[in-house]
């Protein structure tokens, strides 16, 4: 009781606190910034609000899982803040929304030295002579590696081109027993990127790709897998804290972060391992990431903006907001600050940040960065020629970059978008008129009308008509650059759906999830109708605890259950290898190898959601009455005829509506893939919606995208159907 | 159930294998209450302990002071409840018109209902984003709870029940004078406990753990639910995993009550004596 009442007055000072906001009579700023800086740019913003006093920085934090997402409904629904913290590859998206200011106007009166810079920085602010934003942050990536390993192999430190490094790798795998010298990862474009720019390749510049380049670089990083000194398979999901200590794999690539990584979660390394450059090809190229800020160009209040921006990224708060948050600056003059310039880890990023590239500046950038993966996946494995691999890369840059020059007029598409709409409306009323007029049975009770009024209202306007949209949007080009601007949408036809049918990654998308749904649905309503007898059963005591148990993975928040899962299928250490071992088996990449990651999201998949359908079965067998047991077993009926004649018979209506449930759910598999294995290694694991979910929401393809839900809606249709017919056939029967 | 006895074997086999399906399910929990309690250095080992060697409350800690606790366990109960004792209400309403009233096109609305289900979710999103901004609900409470108030899925879970419930009953009361909607309220409902206590469990965690839609509808930070919250503690790349499993623990325990208390109407025989044709 006392709780309760503590709760209550909790909620009630917070309602009383929302209700007291007091008026402010100055200028405000809002501003958004991502994870961590959101909590951490209040201080910035107290710095800034004392030294310009009347005006008010509301500061907004969002997660980086969906910040994209939101980012991008906030400029389609005009909720833009003033500024925000934007991802340096998500730049040209935003510009080709044509959401952000250019600061070009600001900077002439501005004390702000942009040449101060580091040129990667620059690069993905500064497009076509205008700067559209500033870098707040960078990162860039270097070699982590083991220096007491290294020395035993004879390497005092890391060698600094790439022949030597190769020959390192040698020496040092050598020099232990078991396991590899690197963990290099094969779906990871950035790394592959650093080391393509090493060799002088070059992106989009004249061609896609330089010719030549591609293959070496490919070739170089080929060896390292083929001798066996990085794993083909287990360098996607290797654990690298735990990695580097078990010195399984002592080298490894990764960004500033990691260093209070190590500090903090393996304290007992500290001293023995250190970081490096990575090695130089032709020249030296790392990757440049971090973070920039950017004016909206729905800003109320520009002038005042730009000066929260021109403090934020000049040397002196870039010095500072190192002490607070540990981000690294983007000006020079700011690591010239001791806290930075004698910080023996950081020396090496102080190289690589000089010559560090970001990508090209493309809106259709994720899309393209998706390809490189697939393309250098095929020619690591083996699939393919390293000179095939280029080529088709190639060939479907070209294709995403290709733009439509096709223009209709607004009175074609109002007219052709209101057609389309009432196509699908006249089906539904022809539907709905035709057959008997009557009701069943003959009477009408309008009453029935008002109990389906709140219902049917409230699907018709947030799902039907949004299906009916998203129908509409599956002929047209619909993608970023119409997203805040319909002229640029136009009617295509069926060429979205006509590419889906010729597009590779569609493919196997669909096979997947086809044997994902075979597999999975009766597995899981098989298990779920197990656990439910069982629950029933009468011998069971505590039957509210084993229900709990059960339903607790249903539960459970997937964040916390792909950590765990992902543990328990670590390559390394996790429990299936670890009871492999024991029977004398060797262990495997579950979830990098091509042939047993499928199923090995199909058992976490039925582990997390067969409670679902046992709970629904266990609320079902409760309504079978009594009486029609005791009736069957005066007759003297075994507890198996009971099953087969009362209990399953009973059961019929909520078995068929579990086994249609589950197999819609299994049809639009998406979470495990996502949160898993990304759809690798090679396509092994992409399902209908997650690529859906990968045009549509992060490459911002929402024609092509909405296609492929029709496709899919197309087949779950048609599953259904069968079921429906079997059962009206089965129903015949009893 | 009649009663059957059962031999001692018998006992000891179905506990055994009752006993190894709940390590299997719990395993996971147990291992994300335990994580919540242990120190970064132990986390991350080759080979981790079930329970912490050395007992931490600095995750929970951390989370108390990243972020304010109390306002976003607030704001979740408020979108939680409201979602789900709307759609629970609006569902089992249309569900009884569809199982046992009579209007022209019943079967063909009800197939028109089903088909809806099948298109995937995702695509729908952007135009319900598109149609809330049209109606002016953007960050708006009615805005983030309304499209959830009606589900296909629900509607079409009741009916299944609903239908077995035989016509006799209804027939009866109509004859005492019962109005539709006394015998929807006073009879259909108390005989369909299992199956809204169950639906009750899916709307409440369903929207419990939502995450993507509470975080683009609502606009400020002191209107994020308690998931949209704790994803802020996730940095880019760094991961504070004694923290994160303090926030699954805090957003799990509220959702396991909710179930507890549910699961205590499965009970036995409410539609007993029912007659079966």
């Amino acid at each position: 009781m006392i709780l309760k009442n503590k709760v209550f007055y909790a909620a009630l000072g917070i309602l009383l606190c929302q209700g007291s906001v007091t008026v402010f009579a100055g200028e405000q700023l809002n501003v958004w910034a991502i994870g961590a800086e959101g909590k951490l740019i209040r201080q910035a913003a107290e710095i800034f609000e004392a030294r310009n006093p009347g005006v008010k920085v509301v500061t907004q934090g969002i997660p980086w899982t969906g910040a994209h997402e939101k980012l991008v409904t906030a400029v389609v629904g005009n909720m833009a803040p003033d500024i925000s913290q934007m991802g340096t590859t998500w730049m040209p998206e935003f510009r080709a929304m044509n959401a952000i200011e250019p600061l070009d106007g600001f900077m002439g009166s501005s004390a702000l030295d942009t040449a101060d810079f580091f040129p990667g920085a620059r690069d993905s602010n500064y497009y076509q002579d205008k700067w559209y934003g500033l870098p707040w942050y960078v990162d860039t990536r270097v070699m982590y590696y083991r220096t007491d390993l290294a020395a035993k192999a004879g390497y005092k430190k890391l060698p600094a081109d790439w022949e030597s490094f190769y020959k390192f790798s040698k020496a040092l795998k050598a020099s232990k027993n078991g396991g590899y010298a690197f963990s290099l990862p094969t779906n990871d474009w950035q790394i592959f990127l650093m080391f393509y720019w090493q060799n002088g390749g070059e992106l989009l510049k004249d061609s896609p790709l330089t010719a030549g380049k591609f293959e070496g670089t490919i070739g170089y990083l080929k060896r390292f897998f083929d001798e066996d000194l990085a794993p083909l398979e287990g360098g996607n999901d290797t654990d690298q804290l735990t990695a580097i200590e078990s010195g399984n794999y002592p080298v490894f690539i990764s960004g500033p972060w990691m260093i209070s990584q190590l500090q903090t979660n393996k304290p007992l390394l500290n001293g023995r391992w250190a970081t490096a450059p990575l090695p130089a090809g032709e020249k030296r190229a790392s990757f440049m990431g971090g973070c920039n800020l950017v004016l909206f160009r729905s800003s109320p209040n520009k002038a005042l903006a730009w000066k929260f921006m021109e403090f934020l990224a000049g040397p002196e708060m870039q010095a500072r907001w190192y002490t607070l948050s540990g981000d690294l600056p983007a000006s020079r003059k700011a690591w010239l600050a001791p806290a930075l310039a004698k910080n023996p880890q950081l020396a090496s990023f102080r190289v690589e940040l000089d010559t560090a590239k970001a990508p090209p500046q493309v809106a259709e950038w994720e899309n393209i960065a998706g390809n490189i993966n697939d393309a250098v996946e095929e020619a690591v494995f083996g699939r393919v020629t390293p000179q095939a691999a280029r080529e088709k890369l190639s060939a479907r840059i070209e294709k995403i970059l290709a733009k439509s020059e096709r223009q209709q007029s607004v009175a074609f598409k109002i007219g052709l978008a209101l057609f389309l709409f009432l196509l699908p409306v006249c089906a539904v009323l022809l539907h709905l008129r035709k057959g008997p007029r009557a009701a069943p049975g003959g009477k009408f009770q309008p009453i029935a009308l008002l109990f389906l009024l709140p219902a049917v209202l409230i699907l018709a306007v947030f799902l039907f008509i949004p299906i009916i949209a998203s129908f509409i949007a599956s002929m047209t080009n619909w993608n970023m650059y119409g997203v805040n601007d319909w002229s640029k949408v136009v009617f295509v036809g069926l060429e979205n759906y006509s590419g889906l049918l010729r597009d590779p990654v569609f493919l196997a998308g669909l096979r997947n999830t086809l044997v994902f749904a075979f597999i999975g649905v009766p597995v899981s309503v098989t298990l779920s109708l197990a656990m439910a007898l069982a629950l029933n059963a009468q011998v069971l005591r505590a039957k509210a605890f084993f229900r709990v148990a059960y339903f607790i993975p249903v539960i459970t928040t997937m964040v916390a259950v792909a950590m765990i899962w992902r543990w328990l299928y670590n390559p390394e250490f996790g429990l299936f290898n670890l009871a492999l071992s024991y029977v004398g088996l060797p262990g495997q990449n579950w979830l990098s190898n091509q042939w047993l990651a499928l199923p090995s999201l199909i058992l976490m998949a039925v582990w997390k959601g067969f409670g679902y359908n046992t709970i629904i079965f266990v609320a079902a067998l409760q309504s079978i009455p009594d009486s029609l047991y005791e009736s069957i077993a005066l007759d003297g009926a075994s507890t198996r005829q009971e099953f087969w004649y009362i209990t399953l018979p009973m059961l019929r209506n909520t078995a068929f509506f579990v086994i249609v449930m589950t197999t819609i759910g299994y049809l639009q598999f998406f979470a495990e893939p996502y949160i898993m294995t990304g759809g690798g290694p090679l396509n092994s694991t992409m399902s209908v919606v997650l690529y859906m979910y990968q045009q549509g929401f992060k490459f911002y393809n929402l024609g092509y995208a909405s296609a492929m839900a029709y496709i899919l809606f197309g087949l779950i249709f048609a599953f259904t159907a069968v079921q429906f017919r079997v059962q009206k056939k089965m129903e015949g029967n009893f | 159930m009649a009663a059957v006895r059962h031999s001692p074997a018998y006992k000891f086999v179905f506990y055994a294998f009752m006993l190894v399906s709940v390590v299997i399910t719990l395993f996971p929990f147990v291992w994300m209450l335990s994580t919540s309690f242990k120190s970064p250095g132990e986390i991350f080992t080759k080979t981790p302990t079930i329970l912490p060697q050395l007992w931490t409350l600095d995750g929970y800690r951390n989370l108390f002071a990243a972020v304010n606790m109390w306002l976003h366990f607030f704001n979740s109960v408020i979108y939680a409840v409201s979602i789900t004792v709307l759609s629970v209400l609006f569902n089992a309403m249309a569900a009884y018109a569809f199982a046992k009233l009579k209007f022209p096109g019943r079967e063909k609305l009800f197939a028109l209902l089903l088909v809806t289900m099948m298109v995937p979710g995702q695509v729908t999103m952007l135009p319900v984003f598109l149609i809330l901004k049209s109606m002016g609900l953007l960050n708006s409470y009615a805005g983030l709870v309304l499209p959830g108030t009606a589900a296909v899925f629900a509607i079409f879970m009741i009916r299944q029940f609903m239908t077995e419930i035989p016509e006799e009953i209804l027939e009866a009361a109509r004859i005492d004078g019962f109005s539709e909607f006394a015998i929807f309220w006073r009879i259909m409902l108390p005989l369909c406990r299992p199956i809204i206590a169950t639906l009750t469990v899916f709307s409440f965690i369903g929207a419990w753990n939502d995450f993507l839609w509470p975080l683009i509808i609502m606009l400020r930070e002191d209107k994020y639910t308690l998931p949209v919250a704790l994803a802020g503690l996730n940095g880019q790349y760094n991961t504070d995993w004694g923290l994160l499993m303090a926030g699954a623990v805090v957003v799990v325990l509220p959702a396991v009550i909710i179930f507890l208390m549910a699961q205590k109407h499965y009970i036995k025989g409410i539609a007993a004596g029912a007659v079966k044709g």
